[in-house]
């Protein structure tokens, strides 16, 4: 039996696992895969596509101890390749898509924040250029092994069936760990540089980095009404 | 102002004609409050200062956005305390400035090289010390009493207040002393948070009042250091470009500038405290950062304000044949007794919390409540098996969006239903940050490391670190009340579980690093007496966090003052009656 058909196979289950109400990997474990013929011993595990990359190491000087605060710029260069940041953009109008509130990840130029965050030359930035850079190598496999065609090339809903296997903290596919846990960073570094930009903070509904003179007026009557109802329900004693 | 500056740019350049009656080393909390007091006494007094020139006014990021900056302004082995923190060239490491840790202690030593130093960025969290706080010993057995009380200090913990400018409120609670009447600045509101913490601790039998921050919210109308208000935005450890948020560059230093009797020489590293062959303090020798030479101040007075590790480190290294193991060591005690306050945070997601009405959370920046320690019945009875307090600093708010998106351990899945968890946990996520009393010990303490030195050739420290089983148990007693907190919330402790031998931060970790050049009774069991003079050199004054005794868990800088101020009253009288 081909790689490919176990890993169909896999993902149905894990699929149907889903469906039964299986909140956890451990419980969906538990479940067994539909008997197949000619199954291998390690069919109810996903190829392992992961394939850490070796990067040279970014040498570009950072920002140093004193520098300007005011004026402030980013002094290295960028390193990420077209593919990398269209992939990052794709995955990012994903992740946190357009709707009512904001725009999506994509327009609000995320994959430009993380390939600022990457080719930063400090040692916490650096371990994730690894993680996220190795993380895009896999997109492209995982998607051509499914799909016949590298990330760019498939559709948002194939691109969603991979998300769906690593996105899910309690349903990862067996297997996936490691491109899951690059998910995991993905999502936090998309929501830091969406949140953290203009539309984010307002979609957030941050008020605040806005000079109050006179003395700080504390929570509005809305506000207080809102604790005061949780308070209540907490059987806590209500603010005046 | 703009003469200020042109008086500070003169005296920089014209250092040397100006003959000082005292040199300081530093113009930090200690080295600004000495020079404040010293000129206002009419005494002419010269700064020595290790960092660069630094003006908050035109300086300090107020205001900036956190996606101006790089990498959303987080923390990085550049700036370890995030981009736009005020420190300039320093942090956890100094470049060219090591220091080492014997085998099996971590010890983290927090410096700047920056005109005001530490008051710079610091948390501006100003409890007093109380009455008890002063003679621990007499109450539990443990490390030794202070040789003042709280009574010889209380006036100065007025004065000083008055002139920094602290906004709170007096609590009236046991062994937290009150103000007198007229000192405090009125306290902000309380936010949404805070007031749910608040009545959850309050519902536990746990005081929650009004915190005490060297944060105006009144103005202070000063000829030469006029501050203003806090305008409740921007976060306080950028600096503070209106002077609202005590710094001694908007403060002391231009007061005492004022008075035509200080002189600052910055980028100025004192390698030694020169004695004569009477053992008296010359001057100093320091090291011109700029051109590389080496340059002797005479004064009558020297007063070391370097903080307390620097300023052990400088007694060390100032050995003559005289004393081979370091200048006023003659009690062994110089680089001893080395003290931080205990730490460590407990956060919580607080589902009552979620989706909750937006406003403006920012007020002043910091914390407008917090849990001072209220257990000194319970402890006395020995109903507790920890000694001495500690107190919680408070956290939680709509914050400005930076580099770590707090969605209180909720981050899963993705697409619309990811934007819409991140509304809803935003402003749901509390923390409760224990900081607690240190009992000193024999395996906590600074020495020279004489196989090292820095880029200027002088010998660097190496610390040792241990903490004992006090701290331990006290750190176990803080995590599992802030559980109970939390729980009474309906919440979820986010920290994960650990034993307290792993969840007690570092040594060193909360920058309260203080006793390494304590004061005490007598020549042998301290290095100074109670005004911060050392028992061998008549001349030599120590005025910064290495005189302290103990260190209960009330943030250290406002003591420091208070005592500098003390001592520099002290001192400004023998030299006016030509005792020095």
């Amino acid at each position: 039996m081909s790689g490919e058909i176990s890993r169909r196979v896999t993902l149905a289950w894990v699929a149907a696992a889903s469906l039964a109400g299986c909140e956890t990997r451990e419980q969906a474990r538990q479940i067994d895969p539909p008997p197949v013929a000619d199954a291998p011993p390690v069919a109810d595990t996903a190829p392992d596509l992961w394939k850490e990359v070796a990067l040279e190491p970014v040498t570009a000087p950072g920002y140093g101890h004193d520098p300007h605060l005011t004026s402030p710029s980013v002094p290295w260069p960028l390193t990420l390749d077209a593919d990398q940041r269209a992939s990052l953009r794709l995955a990012a109008d994903l992740i946190l898509p357009a709707e009512a509130h904001s725009p999506s990840g994509g327009s609000l130029q995320v994959d430009a924040f993380i390939d600022e965050w990457v080719s930063a030359p400090y040692p916490d930035q650096q371990r994730d250029r690894v993680l996220v850079v190795s993380g895009l190598v896999w997109l492209d496999a995982e998607s051509k092994h499914r799909f016949g065609a590298d990330f760019r090339q498939i559709t948002d809903a194939q691109r969603r069936t991979i998300f769906d296997s690593i996105a899910f903290r309690d349903k990862v596919a067996p297997g996936l760990e490691r491109p899951a846990r690059f998910f995991a960073r993905l999502r936090g570094l998309m929501l830091a540089g969406y949140y953290s930009a203009p539309e984010g903070v307002a979609d957030l509904g941050y008020m605040g980095n806005a000079p109050y003179e006179g003395d700080y007026p504390g929570p509005t009557p809305e506000a207080k009404a809102h604790l005061n109802a949780s308070l209540t329900r907490l059987g806590l004693k209500t603010v005046g | 102002m703009p003469q200020e500056r042109h008086a500070r740019h003169h005296a920089r350049s014209r250092s040397h004609a100006f003959e000082p009656d005292v040199v300081i080393v530093g113009s930090g909390a200690a080295g600004g409050m000495a020079a404040y007091v010293l000129t206002k006494a009419g005494i002419k007094t010269l700064i020595l200062e290790a960092g660069r020139d630094y003006d908050p006014a035109t300086e300090s990021a107020m205001l900036q956005w956190n996606y101006q900056a790089p990498l959303r302004a987080t923390s990085t082995p550049d700036k370890h305390f995030g981009y736009y923190d005020a420190t300039v060239n320093g942090g956890w490491e100094v470049e060219g400035e090591p220091y080492t840790n014997a085998q099996g202690s971590t010890f983290k030593w927090w410096r700047s090289r920056m005109l005001g130093g530490r008051t710079n960025h610091w948390g501006r969290h100003v409890p007093r010390f109380g009455p008890y706080d002063f003679k621990a010993k007499s109450r539990d057995g443990l490390g030794m009493d202070w040789p003042i009380s709280y009574n010889d200090l209380a006036p100065y913990y007025d004065r000083s207040e008055k002139l920094i400018g602290v906004s709170g409120a007096n609590s009236g609670l046991e062994n937290h002393p009150d103000s007198s009447p007229g000192v405090l600045q009125p306290a902000s509101r309380p936010r949404v948070p805070e007031l749910a913490i608040q009545a959850a601790a309050t519902d536990l039998g746990i005081p929650c009042v009004p915190s005490r921050y060297a944060v105006l919210t009144r103005p202070i109308h000063d000829r030469h250091a006029p501050r203003q208000a806090c305008f409740n935005a921007s976060s306080c450890g950028r600096g503070c470009a209106i002077g609202a948020a005590f710094q001694t560059t908007t403060s002391l230093l231009p007061m005492a500038m004022g008075t035509g009797r200080l002189r600052i020489v910055t980028d100025a590293m004192v390698s030694r405290v020169v004695t004569d062959a009477r053992g008296r303090a010359k001057g100093v020798e320091y090291f011109d950062k700029k051109d590389g030479t080496t340059h002797f101040v005479a004064a009558r007075a020297v007063v070391l304000a370097a903080s307390a590790c620097e300023s052990a480190r400088l007694l060390l290294n100032s050995h003559t044949s005289g004393s081979p193991q370091g200048l006023a060591n003659a009690s062994g005690q110089v680089g001893r007794n080395l003290m931080d306050t205990t730490g460590t945070n407990i956060t919580g997601h607080i589902p009552a919390l979620e989706g909750r009405p937006r406003y403006n959370e920012d007020g002043r920046d910091v914390a407008h409540v917090y849990i001072p320690f209220w257990l000194y019945k319970e402890q006395a009875a020995g109903k507790l098996d920890f000694p001495r307090g500690y107190h919680y600093e408070l956290g939680g708010r709509f914050a400005m969006p930076g580099a770590g998106v707090a969605m209180a351990g909720n981050e899963d899945g993705y697409g619309v239903a990811l934007k819409e968890d991140a509304r809803r946990y935003y402003g749901a996520q509390i923390s409760l940050t224990v900081r607690g009393e240190m009992i000193p010990n024999a395996g906590s303490y600074c020495e020279l490391d004489s196989d090292t030195k820095d880029r200027f050739g002088i010998p660097v420290l190496r610390f040792h670190w241990k903490w004992s089983e006090h701290e331990l148990r006290q750190i176990a007693h803080g995590m599992q009340t802030a559980g109970d907190i939390i729980a009474r919330l309906g919440g979820k402790v986010l920290t994960p579980q650990q034993p307290p031998e792993r969840a007690i931060a570092d040594g060193g970790w909360i920058i309260h690093e203080v006793g390494t050049t304590r004061m005490g009774t007598n020549a042998g069991n301290s290095v100074t007496d109670n005004y911060g003079r050392t028992w061998e050199v008549d001349n030599l004054v120590i005025a910064d966090g290495g005189v302290f005794t103990s260190n209960a868990h009330k943030n250290p800088t406002l003591t420091i003052m208070a005592l500098a101020w003390r001592s520099m009253d002290h001192l400004a009288q023998r030299l006016r009656k030509g005792e020095v």
